[in-house]
């Protein structure tokens, strides 16, 4: 019995701990960080119609990612986002969709955690595209397509390593 | 939201803890099972934590300016940190009888990792690489079968687990054999299954192969230490 109250007082000791760990990290959050945006370029802006055209004529596989600097799981996904390009190359199109931000916002995000990747970033203030080729309002959604335009799967929410590499084999094997 | 992930969680608690109920009736618990799963639910807590924390280290995203970024389990959580931040946590809790409290979870941590994985069918996230085997199954809408990876790792957590609650019913081991072994098992699982798993830069074998030697080298330590018990 006494090794069971000594293990139950460990247990709410630990419970304790925890939330010393935890609060400090959430107080944290009030602070912010400035990030140089002076070297990433205004997104252009697109719209469906452009979008389509460029996935129809592309002769590589396309992923199209559609994110938002106030997203917070697109902060999540975006440095697998950054590997998934980096490491494909030329085999796969990446495109970052930006929808309902500002340029600022959108800017601030691509120096943040797209520095290095070869992903091309466009510009959807009005957050239409992504519901005009089959997806929804919520971010982050990702759409697979084949060379040609033909949608592959989309996966709605963040995307974990997984799946991503899952995704790009199908499509690169069409 | 996502809410499959919360199901593949689901899956992994009802089997650790039908794992320790099970064990429990047949004579293996070291204390009530109640504790056990306590401890174990508090260890595996930890490692959730430790493991998020070093998944967003390593991606670049500073947890202290992105607290908020720690629920976000799907964005990824690192194996071997949680492992051994979860280990290092039961071995804390139960260091007064250390070796009976990891032994007690042995089987149940096994059968519960075993359905993390099983979990996949919640998730739609249990295929692997490409395969011709007359299971190998195909997403919708695709021509490719593959390997459905992570069944076969689950239903070896499963086995293992099974094989070590009753190894510990029969044939009664040294304490510390059947924790040593669950590691072992734990990491030869992930590292036979993990070359059908799609990867971008592959999974972190370092950590699979340092589990299986820990675990096979305490399974020898502890067997030798047999006679002093």
């Amino acid at each position: 019995m006494t090794s069971l109250a000594a293990m139950s007082l460990t247990l709410a000791r630990m419970r304790r701990l925890l939330m010393v760990l935890v609060l400090p990290l959430f107080a944290a959050s009030c602070s912010g960080s400035d990030v140089d945006i002076s070297n990433v370029p205004e997104l252009a802006t697109i719209n469906t119609a452009a979008l389509e055209t460029l996935l129809a004529e592309s002769t590589t596989p396309v992923i199209v990612n559609v994110w938002a600097s106030w997203c917070v799981p697109c902060r999540s996904e975006a440095p697998l986002l950054e590997k998934a390009a980096e490491s494909t190359g030329a085999a796969v199109l990446f495109i970052g969709l930006n929808v309902r931000d500002d340029q600022a916002g959108a800017r601030g995000f691509i120096a943040e955690f797209f520095s290095a990747a070869p992903i091309q970033h466009l510009f959807d203030p009005d957050g239409g595209i992504p519901l005009e080729l089959g997806g929804s309002r919520g971010v982050p959604l990702t759409f697979f397509y084949a060379p040609g335009g033909e949608l592959v799967n989309l996966h709605s929410g963040v995307i974990d390593e997984r799946t991503l590499a899952l995704q790009i084999d199908e499509i690169l094997s069409r | 939201m996502e809410f499959s992930l919360l199901g593949a969680v689901f899956v992994a608690m009802v089997l650790l803890y039908v794992t320790l109920y099970w064990e429990a009736r047949r004579g293996n618990a070291v204390s009530c099972s109640r504790n056990l799963w306590d401890l174990a639910l508090t260890a595996v807590l930890v490692g959730v934590f430790v493991g998020r924390v070093a998944a967003m280290v390593d991606a670049g995203v500073n947890p202290i300016t992105h607290p908020g970024d720690l629920i976000i389990i799907r964005g990824g959580v690192a194996t071997g940190p949680a492992t051994v931040a979860a280990l290092a946590t039961a071995a804390w809790i139960g260091r007064k009888e250390l070796w009976p409290v990891l032994d007690g979870l042995a089987a149940a941590a096994l059968a519960g990792l075993g359905g993390w994985h099983a979990g996949c069918v919640v998730r739609d996230a249990c295929l692997g690489t490409p395969s011709d085997l007359p299971w190998a199954i195909a997403q919708e809408g695709s021509a490719v079968t593959r390997h459905p990876v992570e069944i076969y790792a689950a239903l070896g957590l499963v086995i293992a687990a099974a094989a070590i609650a009753v190894w510990r019913m029969k044939g009664r081991p040294a304490p510390g054999m059947p924790a040593g072994l669950a590691l072992a098992a734990a990491g030869l699982a992930r590292l036979a299954t993990e070359p059908l798993r799609p990867t971008l830069a592959g999974g972190p074998v370092g950590w699979y192969v340092a589990g299986l030697l820990v675990g096979v080298g305490l399974v020898a330590w502890r067997g030798t230490q047999r006679h002093l018990e």
